[in-house]
């Protein structure tokens, strides 16, 4: 009774506080500020043909940057307090559903995530989207086999070589354009072709591999661990 | 203004997710609970593609309502069923 009241109590606080809120936001007619500049000038100074990817990943990069790290962190203490309280369960056998579509789903998933990865600069997609996508397809083949992975030194391996090597791109930049992560190192092409927009695809193909590895580990972690029912 | 298809989906589709958000609240059960809490993050991602976002909108399907309830599921297993 009483957590009803309290709940209910909350939601209401809560539910006045956006009322007041809300009417004063409404939506801008026309992009004001540093945001008419990127729409304006974006394509032609990234060679970028989707203007959000172009924002995450130039004029942004460097917060991208810390957004990696972070989950870099979270992904890294959840790996690590699971290894140090395991349950040593034995995983159940999957339902034949279960075993079944493991089989046949992974593979247009994956193909999914590469396409979302690798066309991030010209349609929606990017780096970070495409992994959990990734991550999702090796989960599904994970939840379809009663295996347990053993000690592999290759996912770490990949999460910390696209780490490095966005550092490194970024540090390219420092070295020819007196800039971190300057965009312009490699030419930006035409618009709209694969090949084009600078670093843009190089950075989300290293961030969609590290998200990729650091969730699989996640999910290996869990396995290992007993923590999968 | 009469209502277009699109706002009408919008309308819906968020009266959808409010009404299942407040629901997760005053759910007894554990497991029905996550499964709501997927629902949410699902008809977000639906509300997120009617805005042209679908990079917003696959990060928020696989994210919040695959690896999230997932996860959800897991830590109801270690903590062995609940209320």
């Amino acid at each position: 009774m009483i957590r009803t009241v309290s709940v209910l109590a909350i939601l209401l606080v809560l539910g006045a506080l956006a009322a007041a809120v809300v009417p004063h936001l409404g939506m801008p007619r026309e992009l004001a500020g540093v945001g008419r500049e990127y729409a304006r000038d974006g394509m032609e100074v990234t060679g970028s043909a989707n203007l959000v990817t172009a924002v995450i990943v130039a004029y942004r990069g460097l917060d991208t940057l810390g957004e990696v790290v972070v989950l870099f962190c979270a992904s890294t203490s959840v790996v690590l307090i699971l290894t140090l309280f395991p349950l040593g369960v034995r995983p159940s056998p999957p339902s034949r559903i279960v075993e079944h579509t493991a089989r046949v789903l992974p593979a247009p998933i994956l193909l999914f995530a590469f396409y979302f990865i690798a066309h991030s600069h010209l349609s929606p997609g990017g780096g970070f989207p495409g992994g959990t996508v990734m991550a999702s397809a090796f989960l599904l083949v994970m939840l379809g086999s009663t295996s347990v992975p053993g000690r592999s030194g290759s996912l770490p391996a990949i999460e910390a070589l696209a780490g490095i090597s966005f550092g490194l791109l970024g540090f390219w930049g420092v070295l020819t354009a007196g800039q971190f992560l300057n965009n312009r190192v490699l030419g930006t092409g035409t618009p709209g072709q694969l090949v084009s927009a600078g670093l843009i695809p190089l950075i989300s193909i290293a961030i969609g591999a590290k998200v990729a590895s650091e969730f699989s580990g996640v999910f290996a972690a869990f396995r290992k661990t007993g923590g999968m029912e | 203004m009469s209502p277009t298809l699109m706002g009408i989906m919008a309308i819906s589709l968020g009266s959808m997710m409010l009404s299942a958000a407040v629901v997760v609240l005053f759910v007894r059960d554990l497991l029905s609970a996550i499964i709501i809490t997927g629902f949410v993050s699902l008809s977000a991602s639906a509300l997120f593609l009617l805005m042209d976002a679908t990079d917003v909108a696959v990060t928020e399907a696989s994210i919040g309502a695959v690896l999230a309830t997932l996860i959800f599921l897991w830590g109801r297993g270690k903590i062995g069923g609940g209320e």
